[in-house]
């Protein structure tokens, strides 16, 4: 797993070099800029990583509670203090470094879930059972949704398939869904907005805000069977704004082609694959929750962040797990990698 | 606590619809990828080439002889490119000098967030190249062609001028605008979202096709004489304006249009007059402009006077109401039904006979002829001379005749009309039918151009246009050619005489409307030689000071300019005289 992690931070590095230089180069007179930041941020995620792979997974049981209650709290904080960039208020200043707690709300959110679920397995059984466990998750989930959409659709994914995992029954689940669908659709026609996203995706072409998304489908069309080349796309030259964010993916495309995109996501299946392996392993509940967790999460995040970025779906600001820049998120990401490594070390 | 099977299960169950997700999304970039490509690579590529347009050269026009009237200069456009600057301060500060322009109108361009913003077309090269030396970052210097004409004020309303976008204005620059515009050229270079070509990608370029050379049957000479004439009699008289039109009377071919004073074609913006533009608000300015590119020799109408007489002689001839001998006295006026119509000798010119009548220019004669034409056979021969018709120059916004109704034309009406007055014809309709008259009744076509000439001055396409025959008979025009050879030999044409050259021609003297603002068109139409016709010119004086008789004051130009123009145009004296000097 942590080799398939590797490949998978270097891969995304080079990369996010490809695609940020320009952007680098024109905002900072720095090509170097955003894999400076990124590959600080992975440094420190590496080593964090290493760090918590040692640690005793149970000992992040006592730190449960707390830990939801900071991300709690982090999230109020960030609605009141955070900082502004491209309109959302997503950003925690600490010195000079900046902090993105919803991707620490969703490393919270696992844990404590898992220990929640673990502490009262068994009695997840009956459906009131199964929607109070998901009653704490709607804080963290409301407090995110207010300035991330998204990220609060991952979390309450994450928290879905968590307690799908943990429970034996499957009808309550088609409920869920089926109350969830009801839900999205009061929620879209809320808004006005949110219906023109809809129509936007139906036809990027026609509408202004379709723009970012059908950059996005020039640089896949572009790229072919095998791609422009690395270094070589056209469409990451501020056609495709912020290239190196949400829509890298297209410029994975257009630089590699098929053959390229679809060994990334083979890459992304693959450590799927690992964090099913851990779970299904581990020794007890807590761990193949955490493990559940963790794939539940890159799994959400990987699925929806293709499915924007090929306009299968609506566009939505999810990023690509290691690959797209942002420094908190890979930190969380290799932290949680770290506790589900541990998880995977004690089956041996 | 453990792990239950079924907790297993459902991992593998989620597990696997994440795999199976996974695969689908694969498949939709295998089917965006593969058969979508093409369509989404067209749209990529059309957003990333930009077009660049290559102005392509306006054709020359050139003159009879070769000699270039029109011609390009480089010059440059300065535009700026929002995302490029770095020093917006400096970029307005250095524009607004080198470009004389308001700062705070640089400023607002610098500031406007666009791909280009042009800044100033047409800056001489000079400038262009200084800016360019400054260096700024965002500052774009494009060379690019401006019409350039070598003579100024030479023949301003017929050439014309160009606009911004170097397309025809006035004159023969929007007649011929199809020949002389050329093709643009484009070059495609692919570039980043801010505009910036990228180096190493291959650009495609469409070469522009220069516009053609036109020729004109303009003679820079002659043209330069008579507008050197015009100016002089223009001064002289402290007239209003001058037009002289010289034109060949078996072919159509113009010689020389000139209407003085003429405006300085590279700078078509600027009045005449001198005053300055800046203090005329907008809308009187355009008018002024509008009025100072009028061509008056085909875009405006005056009364012909005197000179129409050689019409109603030539339609009484050719009906056979009238012979040379036929005799009438002048009393120095004419009843005609209740009004007195007078003579412009007030003392009458006695008894006469036609052809006296012509030499003196003896209105009476001409109203009794007319009256026996009538007015319905007067009509006739006034549509059968092409006058209701437009003569068809090649030169736009030819004005068409004022001409009453048939059915309105009583007895008055009719006598005035016999000497020119109470209708009105443009200069070139005048030059026209004369021409038709005593070249042996052709109506040609007048005409400027004469066609399109390659790089090495070979014609490959010459301009044909149409003649019409049978507009009097030979006998007649002969008989004409003789009687205005008369009235410049012993009649009241006398001043445009020239030893050893036998001159045809007519004076004329009208008063324009209104008759109260006492101003008068002093005018004259004349030929030679008068056995073969080669050149006619006539000169028409817009509100001469002082003496305003065409006899007068527009004879003696018309004799300068054949004095000069005839020799030039290796027509020679005749034998006789050579032989009496």
């Amino acid at each position: 797993m942590a080799a398939v992690v590797i490949v998978l931070l270097l891969a995304g590095l080079v990369l996010l070099h490809s695609t940020s230089a320009y952007n680098g180069r024109v905002k900072f007179h720095d090509e170097w800029y955003y894999l400076k930041k990124q590959g600080f941020a992975t440094l420190i995620g590496l080593l964090g990583m290493v760090f918590v792979a040692k640690i005793d997974y149970h000992r992040w049981a006592v730190l449960a509670v707390p830990g939801y209650l900071a991300a709690v709290a982090l999230s109020v904080a960030v609605m009141l203090f955070g900082d502004e960039y491209n309109g959302s208020k997503r950003w925690l200043s600490l010195g000079p470094f900046s902090f993105q707690p919803s991707e620490f709300a969703k490393v919270a959110v696992i844990i404590f879930l898992a220990w929640l679920i673990s502490r009262h397995a068994g009695r997840l059984d009956r459906f009131r059972r199964l929607l109070l466990t998901l009653v704490p998750v709607l804080p963290i989930a409301g407090l995110v949704g207010a300035s991330n959409l998204s990220t609060a659709i991952i979390i309450l994914g994450i928290a879905v398939v968590m307690i799908f995992v943990s429970s034996p029954k499957y009808s309550p689940f088609i409920w869920m869904g089926s109350a969830g669908a009801a839900f999205m659709a009061v929620f879209l026609a809320m808004e006005s907005y949110r219906l023109e996203r809809l129509a936007v995706w139906r036809d990027p072409e026609k509408y202004e805000k379709g723009y970012q998304t059908l950059q996005g489908l020039y640089a896949i069309g572009s790229g072919g069977v095998f791609g422009r080349g690395l270094g070589n796309s056209v469409q990451k030259l501020g056609f495709l704004p912020e290239a190196q964010n949400d829509m890298i993916f297209s410029i994975i495309c257009e630089e590699l082609g098929l053959v390229g995109a679809g060994a990334v996501i083979l890459l992304f299946l693959l450590l799927i694959w690992r964090f099913f392996i851990t779970a299904v392993r581990a020794p007890d509940l807590f761990g193949a929750l955490i493990a559940s967790g963790a794939m539940a999460h890159i799994m959400i995040q990987v699925i929806l962040n293709i499915a924007v970025v090929t306009n299968s779906i609506p566009n939505t600001g999810i990023t690509l797990p290691f690959i797209s820049y942002g420094g908190t998120s890979v930190v969380f990401l290799l932290l949680e990698i770290g506790v589900v490594l541990n998880v995977s070390g004690l089956v041996e | 606590m453990r792990c239950r099977t079924y907790n297993r299960k459902k991992i593998l169950i989620v597990f696997l619809s994440a795999a199976a997700v996974m695969a689908a999304l694969i498949g939709r970039l295998a089917y965006l990828m593969l058969f979508e490509a093409e369509y989404y690579q067209e749209l990529a590529q059309d957003l990333h080439e930009r077009e660049r347009p290559v102005k392509a050269a306006r054709g020359e026009i050139i003159d009879r002889n070769g000699t270039v009237l029109a011609t390009n200069r480089t010059v440059c456009t300065i535009s700026v490119i929002h995302s490029q600057i770095t020093e917006p301060e400096r970029v307005v500060d250095v524009l607004s000098a080198e470009l004389e322009m308001d700062a705070d109108e640089v400023q607002k361009k610098v500031e406007k967030v666009s791909s280009m913003e042009r800044i100033r077309a047409n800056v001489d090269k000079e400038t262009g190249d200084r800016i360019r030396e400054y260096g700024l970052d965002g500052v774009k210097v494009d060379e690019d062609y401006k019409r350039y004409y070598p003579y100024d004020e030479l023949a301003s309303r017929v050439l014309g001028f160009t606009g911004g976008d170097n397309q025809g204005i006035i004159g023969l620059e929007v007649k011929y605008e199809d020949y002389l515009k050329g093709q643009d050229g484009t070059i495609l270079t692919v570039t980043d979202a801010r505009g910036v070509e990228l180096d190493g990608v291959a650009e495609d370029r469409i070469e522009p096709v220069p516009g053609q050379t036109l020729q004109v049957t303009l003679d820079y000479n002659i043209q330069s004489y008579c507008q050197q004439a015009a100016e002089n009699v223009l001064e002289e008289k402290q007239a209003e304006g001058v037009s002289v039109l010289l034109m060949n009377p078996q072919n159509g071919e113009i010689y020389a249009m000139v209407n003085a004073p003429e405006f300085n074609l590279n700078e078509p913006f600027e009045l005449n007059t001198g005053e300055d533009a800046e203090n005329l608000p907008d809308e009187e300015l355009q008018d002024a402009l509008n009025q100072m590119w009028r061509n008056r020799c085909i875009n405006d109408t005056y009364e012909p006077g005197s000179a129409f007489k050689i019409m109603t002689a030539s339609a009484c001839l050719e009906e056979g109401v009238v012979s040379l001998d036929d005799t009438f006295v002048c009393p120095g006026y004419r009843i005609v039904e209740d009004r007195k119509i007078r003579c412009h000798k007030t003392g009458g010119h006695g008894a006469e006979t036609f052809a006296d009548g012509i030499r003196n220019s003896c209105n009476p004669v001409f109203m009794d002829i007319g009256l026996r034409l009538g007015a319905d056979r007067f009509c006739d021969y006034f549509e059968q001379f092409g006058l209701m018709d437009l003569t068809g120059i090649d030169l736009p916004g030819e004005a068409g005749t004022i001409m009453h109704d048939r059915d309105a034309i009583g007895p008055v009406e009719l006598a005035t009309m016999t000497f020119g007055q109470s209708f009105q014809v443009t200069p070139v309709q005048m030059a026209v039918t004369v021409s038709s008259i005593i070249n042996g009744g052709v109506r040609v076509t007048p005409h400027v151009a004469a066609g399109v000439v390659d790089q090495e001055g070979k014609m490959v396409e010459k301009f044909e246009f149409p003649e019409k025959k049978g507009i009097v008979s030979a006998e007649v025009s002969e008989t004409m050619r003789a009687l205005l050879k008369s009235v410049v030999e012993e009649g009241s044409g006398s001043n445009a005489f020239l030893e050893g050259y036998s001159i045809g021609g007519k004076t004329a003297t009208s008063q324009t409307l209104p008759r109260s603002a006492n101003k008068y068109i002093a005018s004259f139409v004349g030929f030679a030689p008068t056995e073969d016709p080669q050149v006619l010119g006539i000169v028409i004086i817009h509100d001469p000071q002082g003496v305003y008789y065409g006899g007068t004051i527009a004879a003696p130009v018309m004799r300068e300019i054949f004095d000069n123009v005839l020799p030039y145009l290796g027509i020679e004296k005749s034998e006789s005289m050579v032989y009496t000097e």
